[in-house]
């Protein structure tokens, strides 16, 4: 078999280990059931923002992990290599409007993307694909739309989401360049890297299939879990007035909303609902906060962090700031 | 001939190599049972209404069939040629993976209270037009009345309902400065998840001081008054009420 753990150092655990482990599970429930821990009102306020990240963000990473056993297991090579063949100009573009097909949110892209990656897109461009899909696909613009209904800014707000999104993803895309899959992607230690999943015979499709998809879901998992633990504390503690003194000062005003989508995590299908909440910001703020969040926020960075090198982390989150900064600030002169 | 047959298969399955249960396969496939569990415990007892809105609610039963079907899937796959042992830290990060589902399950079901009223954004300001016709006519609800200040027509659509009677179902939440013989009647209203909820709230007066705790569910009824962006209601009657079933509110 090669769910390969060849690269990882850690020993084999024990049966012993597996029982300990077991038992651990076991008695923290019967421990939680007892204390009841909710009856303090900072926990039950963590343990129910924690949960509710968690199960709506689950299934869609399931759905992205899914769609990347999709394309691993049915996607022909030639198709991916045909993307690849596209001239250097239109690959980024044409990668960050494919997200338009993907109505997944961010936690559902980045499987995707990794897989596109290791299918052999250029990861310039399955990383474009990666950052643009939560932003650009329709549920979201139609999220948008709803929550700026009835404003005089809806329209600058979904076609600048739209616009800036592209544009942000394209910028990201461009300044990772030409680096390798192997510079940008870990190694998943579940996982085959170069041939075929068991050794010998090559597996069934169907195996392929399901073991694709639960290595993916298994791996991008526990990245959310820690991710959801981080944007949980946030959302507990971080009381939403403190913003509201610096709102009125353009460029601090929009660095601020872009820490506020980060460090508030909502998926991206309704983010715009909270963000059309803050109304002592005006539209380039909230644009920032609807075009930095789905690219980088608390749960996200654990997902990178788990899937990308640290390389990644540093040119992602500096490019997507600038380039989310310098194009709100010219939308905001443009809208005057 | 029929021996030779035996011959065959006997030789095709020496040829075949033993397939043996991999700990990692088997140790996945407890992890994305005990997600598929919950998804269906959340299903059974109607506890995703806790944690979603009931326009999101919609991934509970597909992640609940998608996951059961990986499980299987990979339970399926889990026999293999050359089994690797399970790695300590796969083993810790698997464990990890499960106490999300053990929180979940094991604690009584509880929503958002009093002590987080305070930090999330009003419903106010929250963005969602309301209809100036819909808050002019038709019983008033704790959304209606909330949304009513995201638009001027809406303010003066219930502006011109001072003085009518309200009925409507919250939770108490009292702030330091709060009066006693007042408090504010509240309610979360969700978009996806609880992650996202902002408050609606009236300010409750004519209440008998002690006699309802924070965070205690109440119907109140009384005249409604909208005085700018404060909704008053004057009440003339409030008893204690089960949480409801679905506690968030959709907008």
């Amino acid at each position: 078999m090669a769910d390969i753990a060849i690269r990882s150092p850690s020993r084999a655990a024990s049966t012993r280990a597996v029982v300990a482990v077991a038992g651990l599970l076991a008695l923290g429930a019967l421990g939680l059931r007892l204390a009841d821990p909710q009856r303090v009102a900072w926990v039950r306020t963590y343990l129910v923002i924690f949960g509710s990240l968690l199960i709506q963000a689950l299934p869609f990473v399931m759905l992205g992990a899914l769609a990347a056993a999709l394309v691993e297991v049915f996607v022909p090579i030639t198709t991916l290599e045909r993307l690849g063949r596209l001239p250097k100009a239109l690959q980024l573009p044409a990668a960050a409007l494919a997200g338009i097909a993907f109505p997944i949110c961010e936690c559902g892209s980045v499987p995707v993307a990794r897989r596109l990656a290791l299918r052999g897109l250029a990861p310039s461009a399955a990383v474009t694909f990666m950052l643009a899909a939560p932003v650009l696909n329709p549920v979201v613009i139609a999220s948008t739309f709803v929550a700026y209904r009835g404003r005089s800014a809806m329209w600058a707000m979904v076609g600048g989401r739209f616009a800036l999104g592209m544009m942000v993803a394209v910028a990201v895309g461009w300044a990772i360049g030409d680096r390798s899959q192997d510079d940008l992607l870990k190694p998943n230690p579940q996982e085959p890297h170069g041939h075929a999943i068991e050794l010998g015979r090559p597996e069934p499709r169907w195996r392929r299939f399901f073991v694709h998809l639960s290595n993916d879901f298994l791996f991008m998992g526990r990245f959310l879990i820690l991710g959801a633990t981080l944007a949980a504390a946030i959302q507990t503690f971080l009381p939403a007035g403190i913003l509201e003194g610096a709102a009125g000062i353009p460029v601090v005003s929009i660095v601020l909303m872009m820490g506020l989508a980060a460090a508030l995590s909502l998926c991206s299908e309704s983010d715009a609902f909270v963000a059309a909440s803050f109304v002592q910001f005006g539209p380039s703020p909230q644009l920032a906060f609807l075009v930095f969040g789905p690219m980088v926020d608390a749960k996200l960075l654990a997902l990178y962090g788990g899937t990308f090198r640290r390389g990644f982390v540093r040119t992602v989150v500096p490019t997507v700031a600038l380039a989310t900064l310098a194009g709100t600030l010219w939308l905001g002169v443009a809208l005057g | 001939m029929s021996e030779a047959v035996a011959t065959r298969l006997r030789s095709r399955s020496e040829s075949r190599p033993r397939r043996r249960w991999s700990p990692p396969r088997v140790a996945g496939t407890l992890v994305l049972a005990a997600w598929a569990i919950l998804f269906w415990f959340l299903l059974a007892t109607g506890r995703d209404a806790f944690y979603l809105s009931t326009r999101t609610d919609w991934v509970v039963p597909v992640a609940a069939v998608l996951l059961s079907a990986a499980a299987l899937g990979r339970l399926a796959s889990a026999r293999v040629t050359e089994p690797e042992p399970l790695r300590t830290r796969e083993l810790w990060a698997m464990a990890a993976m499960v106490v999300p589902v053990v929180l979940v399950m094991a604690l009584p079901p509880a929503t958002l209270g009093a002590f987080s009223a305070g930090k999330r954004t009003g419903f106010a300001g929250a963005g969602f037009a309301a209809s100036a016709a819909g808050i002019g006519s038709g019983e008033l609800t704790l959304v209606d009345v909330a949304a009513a200040q995201t638009t001027p027509e809406g303010e003066a659509a219930l502006a011109a309902r001072a003085g009518e009677t309200v009925d409507l179902v919250g939770f108490v939440t009292r702030y330091p400065d709060t009066p006693a013989d007042e408090f504010l009647l509240t309610r979360y209203v969700v978009s996806c998840c609880v992650a996202d909820a902002s408050v609606a709230q009236v300010r409750v007066v004519n209440v008998t001081p002690g006699r309802f705790e924070d965070n205690e569910w109440v119907r109140v009824t009384g005249a409604i008054y909208p005085l700018g962006r404060e909704v008053i209601v004057n009440a003339s009657a409030i008893g204690a009420v089960p949480r409801p079933e679905r506690p968030y509110l959709t907008a």
